[in-house]
């Protein structure tokens, strides 16, 4: 009982955090670029919306079934994220899982996506979605190795012994590990699908991406597990590198600060090609990460 | 008379399980000289030896659709025998004699394909046969160290002397696993062999030079780590191998992605899966060699899986193309989900088995605290989605792209059978990776001499870096994936089927079906706009393996002119020096 309870909550919470956020995220820009901008609520209406649509176009089974297995996907992400620390509550089954299992559920919703697009048969979405996994294959490299520096800092992969070990604010990842923090901010953005290094989505200047068949109520999936599925990243990111939270308002407190870092980063910068995007991590990021293994692993007066 | 002989070839190919199943005692056969060879089932050899069991009958089975083939079955059957000889041998002379009868008789199987070329061959045989020759040299290496052909740690032998001995056997060892750059054969024999005979070459005969890799630290007191000290928290000498390895599965992933043809692509992906064993091994540590014997595990199903799938459609459509596929999903349901599992066990992916290893693996390199392994082992697996995508959207998703596969139809039953019961071992193994932990791979760390890894439930994987429980990810995807279908009807509304497969949003274009709406080959195409990507497909071996057949024609060149056109006078040289040195032995009160 307490199981489902616990999962039903983190749902809840990461939906309803999800949307808040992306709420937040529109107002903001708006502001930045000096409009009005819609209401905080305007995701949420969105997403009941395109929920309640009486009609919805298919493909064919597998075009069908890859929202439902993106979604299935970003719901085991959440459940396998520890939302707080020291507390019984907002767990999931995250003691049955770890960091680097999180990393690869992650990727379970674009492999998903990827079945559905392909089975549409539209080679612009196809198009999209190769952008997207040769973005995954430029991020990951630098953002597992950012991971990796923190794993071997605590010498664990759960999610949990690293929160523990950071009691203090002063014992936070982000300020005994900052190179890690550096390593993994860039290619975070670039995870959350955001700007400057987003794949072109749905009808923008090119008609094109990895969402271009998708209407109605498979849309709607689609939009409901990525506001989740930015939740669990943001969650994992301050158990891993701000010392997690001990109740409801600090995680949410946290996990916003570090969204208006995000955000304010997406907003200065323009879109860059997909093939500009792999180029720059791999020299940026990931020259920074050999840089701290180096410095921290490498030499003696380090870990 | 044919359905006899099948049914004997079908029990032939079940040997390799009947003798791990009651194998007793070692057998020992004195040869000349008092030298004796030695037959038994270790745990190591047991490994491979249930390999070869899983492999074996299930290649076989499409093997024995259609016409009768009566010396393609006894090549088979002495393939079988030849490496079970190897792997139960205790000494090098039954190791090497069954490695050659492995490699004669594969040799002669491939040649029987129809589209194996003189080119492809002779790479075949010459790159296998240079393999033998760098074992030949490290087993009398290795009798003139100790005046024994049995397979045990080196008692006494300087560094330099052991050097030489691994690079020798670790040569021949990494010719047979296709490493860089000496990988050129495997793509075309691989390509060239009849198409299920593939699967064993990929599955199961790449996993001798596993076998081979393995055995290799224990022929040294130290293992690795004893050659050239040690470096962070592993040995120097594994991380030279290690990156070996890391730089094979790298540059064999863009090759992969960049082929045009299925068998192709899987051979180079056959290399890149096997360069994460040869990283596993270099670390050393028993969670790498866990990792290393759990991906060999995976690999061997996952390439069985695939290499026979795709066997299956080559058979019904004729194309090998990924241009001339493509909506097969309607008309080949099974072999769909028969390569969705097997990419989903290629890349990795939780909740199935390739997780399990990779998991080990990166915990093992973060353990020995090789970061900039671990950074480049994980840019060839996460490249590795996109060649996963490639295999299973051209053939199956998209439009169908010739008139074959317009009309295919599902695989014949010899194919199925093994593609069902390689499906379920791998589903499995990936909800129960401790249990495949317990039975299969602490048997064999054991007898090693290595720690066990345990597993505190059959669910459960766990390391000191901490796990995580297959059946509770397999449940909680599981029931999401249910709970979020069943919502989904639930809300109001309803689906509609578009009515053509021309029905898409196309740039307000209405396309027909002469607009090229197949996306097949193409994929990873622009890939190459990335330097670094650009910079690695643009570079071949090629002229690696020319400047290597130049050099060696330059030595056989300076030996050949040792020779004169008169062999005459180098008999009577040859024999007034042998009469001399026999006087001189004679007066010097010798003999």
């Amino acid at each position: 009982m307490h199981v489902i309870l616990d999962a039903l909550a983190m749902i809840g919470l990461s939906y309803v955090m999800g949307f808040l956020f992306y709420g937040f995220y529109r107002q903001f820009s708006a502001r930045v670029q000096r409009r009005w901008g819609p209401s905080i609520w305007q995701n949420f209406f969105d997403n009941m919306k395109f929920l309640l649509k009486s009609e919805t176009l298919s493909h064919g089974p597998m075009f069908f079934f890859g929202p439902m297995i993106i979604a299935a996907g970003a719901i085991t992400t959440v459940l396998f994220v520890p939302f707080l620390k020291d507390s019984d509550w907002l767990q999931g089954f995250s003691h049955s899982g770890n960091l680097i299992l999180i990393v690869y559920l992650l990727v379970v919703g674009p492999l998903g996506n990827a079945l559905a697009v392909g089975s549409s048969g539209n080679p612009f979405g196809v198009m999209g979605v190769t952008r997207g996994l040769t973005r995954l294959m430029g991020l990951e490299v630098p953002f597992f190795l950012g991971l990796a520096l923190v794993m071997l800092q605590h010498e664990t992969t759960s999610v949990h012994a690293i929160m523990a070990a950071q009691d203090g604010i002063a014992q936070w990842n982000l300020f005994t590990n900052p190179i890690a923090f550096m390593v993994i901010l860039l290619p975070f953005i670039a995870s959350q699908n955001a700007s400057p290094f987003d794949v072109v989505g749905a009808p923008v200047e090119v008609y094109a991406g990895p969402r271009v068949e998708f209407g109605g109520r498979l849309l709607g999936v689609l939009m409901t597990q990525n506001m989740m599925m930015t939740i669990a990243k943001l969650v994992l990111v301050v158990d891993l590198f701000m010392g997690g939270a001990t109740n409801i308002f600090i995680l949410i407190a946290k996990a916003f600060s570090l969204f208006l870092l995000t955000a304010a980063i997406s907003l200065a910068f323009p879109r860059l090609k997909t093939e500009q995007t792999v180029d720059f991590f791999w020299k940026v990021p990931l020259g920074l990460g050999v840089l701290g293994v180096v410095a921290t692993v490498w030499f003696p007066w380090g870990a | 008379m044919s359905l006899i002989v099948k049914m004997l070839f079908l029990a032939v190919s079940l040997s390799p399980a009947l003798t791990l199943l009651v194998w007793g005692d070692a057998v020992a056969w004195p040869l000349l000289g008092g030298i004796e060879l030695t037959f038994d089932l270790n745990p190591v050899s047991g490994f491979f030896m249930l390999l070869l069991a899983l492999g074996a009958p299930l290649v076989a089975l499409p093997m024995l659709r259609g016409a009768h083939e009566g010396p393609a079955y006894g090549l088979y059957a002495l393939l079988l025998l030849g490496m079970q000889l190897l792997l139960l041998a205790g000494d090098f002379i039954g190791f090497f004699v069954g490695w050659e009868i492995m490699t004669w008789s594969s040799y002669l199987l491939l040649l029987r394909s129809e589209r194996s070329d003189l080119e492809g061959a002779q790479s075949y045989i010459l790159f296998n046969l240079a393999s033998a020759f760098l074992l030949l040299a490290g087993i009398l290496g290795f009798y003139s160290l100790t005046g024994d052909f049995r397979i045990e740690a080196l008692a006494s032998a300087g560094p330099a002397e052991q050097l030489i001995l691994a690079a020798l056997f670790g040569g021949a060892f990494l010719i047979k696993v296709g490493t860089l750059p000496l990988h050129i054969w495997v793509p075309r024999a691989y390509d060239q062999a009849p198409d299920t005979f593939s699967a064993f070459l990929s599955a199961l005969m790449s996993k001798m030079g596993i076998y081979g890799l393995v055995l290799l630290p224990t022929l040294f007191p130290q293992g690795l780590a004893g050659l050239l000290g040690s470096l962070l928290n592993g040995p120097a000498a594994g991380y030279i191998l290690a990156w070996i390895g890391v730089i094979t599965s790298i540059i064999a992933t863009f090759k992969a992605i960049s082929q045009e043809d299925m068998k192709r692509l899987l051979a180079y992906s056959s290399i890149a899966q096997v360069g994460y064993i040869t990283t596993a091994i270099g670390v050393g540590s028993s969670l790498a060699l866990g990792g290393a014997l759990f991906q060999a595990l995976v690999h061997t199903l996952v390439k069985l899986l695939l290499f026979i799938t795709f066997a299956g459609i080559i058979l019904q459509t004729g194309q090998r193309r990924f241009n001339d596929l493509g909506h097969l999903i309607d008309r080949m349901p099974i072999a769909f989900f028969a390569v969705l599992i097997g990419i989903i066990g290629l890349a990795g992916m939780p909740p199935l088995p390739g997780f399990a290893a990779k998991y080990l693996i990166f915990v093992a390199l973060i353990d020995a605290r090789w970061l900039l392994l671990l950074a480049a082992m994980l840019l060839s697996s996460t490249a590795a989605f996109i060649y996963c995508y490639k295999l299973i959207y051209a053939p199956f998703l998209g439009h169908a792209n010739s008139p074959e596969a317009k009309a295919a139809t599902e695989a014949p039953w010899p194919y199925l059978v093994p593609q069902v019961m390689l499906m379920g071992l791998l589903v499995l193994l990936g909800i129960f990776p401790g249990l495949a932990i317990e039975l299969v791979i602490d048997p064999v760390l054991i007898g090693l001499g290595m720690a066990a890894l345990g597993a505190p439930s059959p669910g459960e994987l766990a390391t000191a870096y901490g796990g995580y429980d297959g059946v509770v990810l397999m449940s909680v995807f599981g029931s999401a994936f249910m709970i979020v279908t069943g919502l989904f009807f639930l809300l109001r509304g309803r689906m509609r089927r578009a009515g053509s497969a021309y029905d898409l949003s196309f740039a307000g274009e209405v396309p027909t079906a002469e607009t090229p709406l197949h996306y097949g080959a193409g994929m990873g195409r622009e890939l190459r706009r990335i330097p670094l990507v650009d910079w690695i497909l643009s570079r071949t071996t090629t002229r690696f393996q020319a400047g290597l057949t130049r050099q060696s024609l330059a030595a056989s060149g300076l030996l050949g002119g040792l020779y004169r056109r008169d062999p005459q006078t180098w008999i009577l040289l040859a024999v007034l020096l042998f009469a001399v040195a026999l006087t001189l032995m004679l007066l010097a009160g010798g003999l």
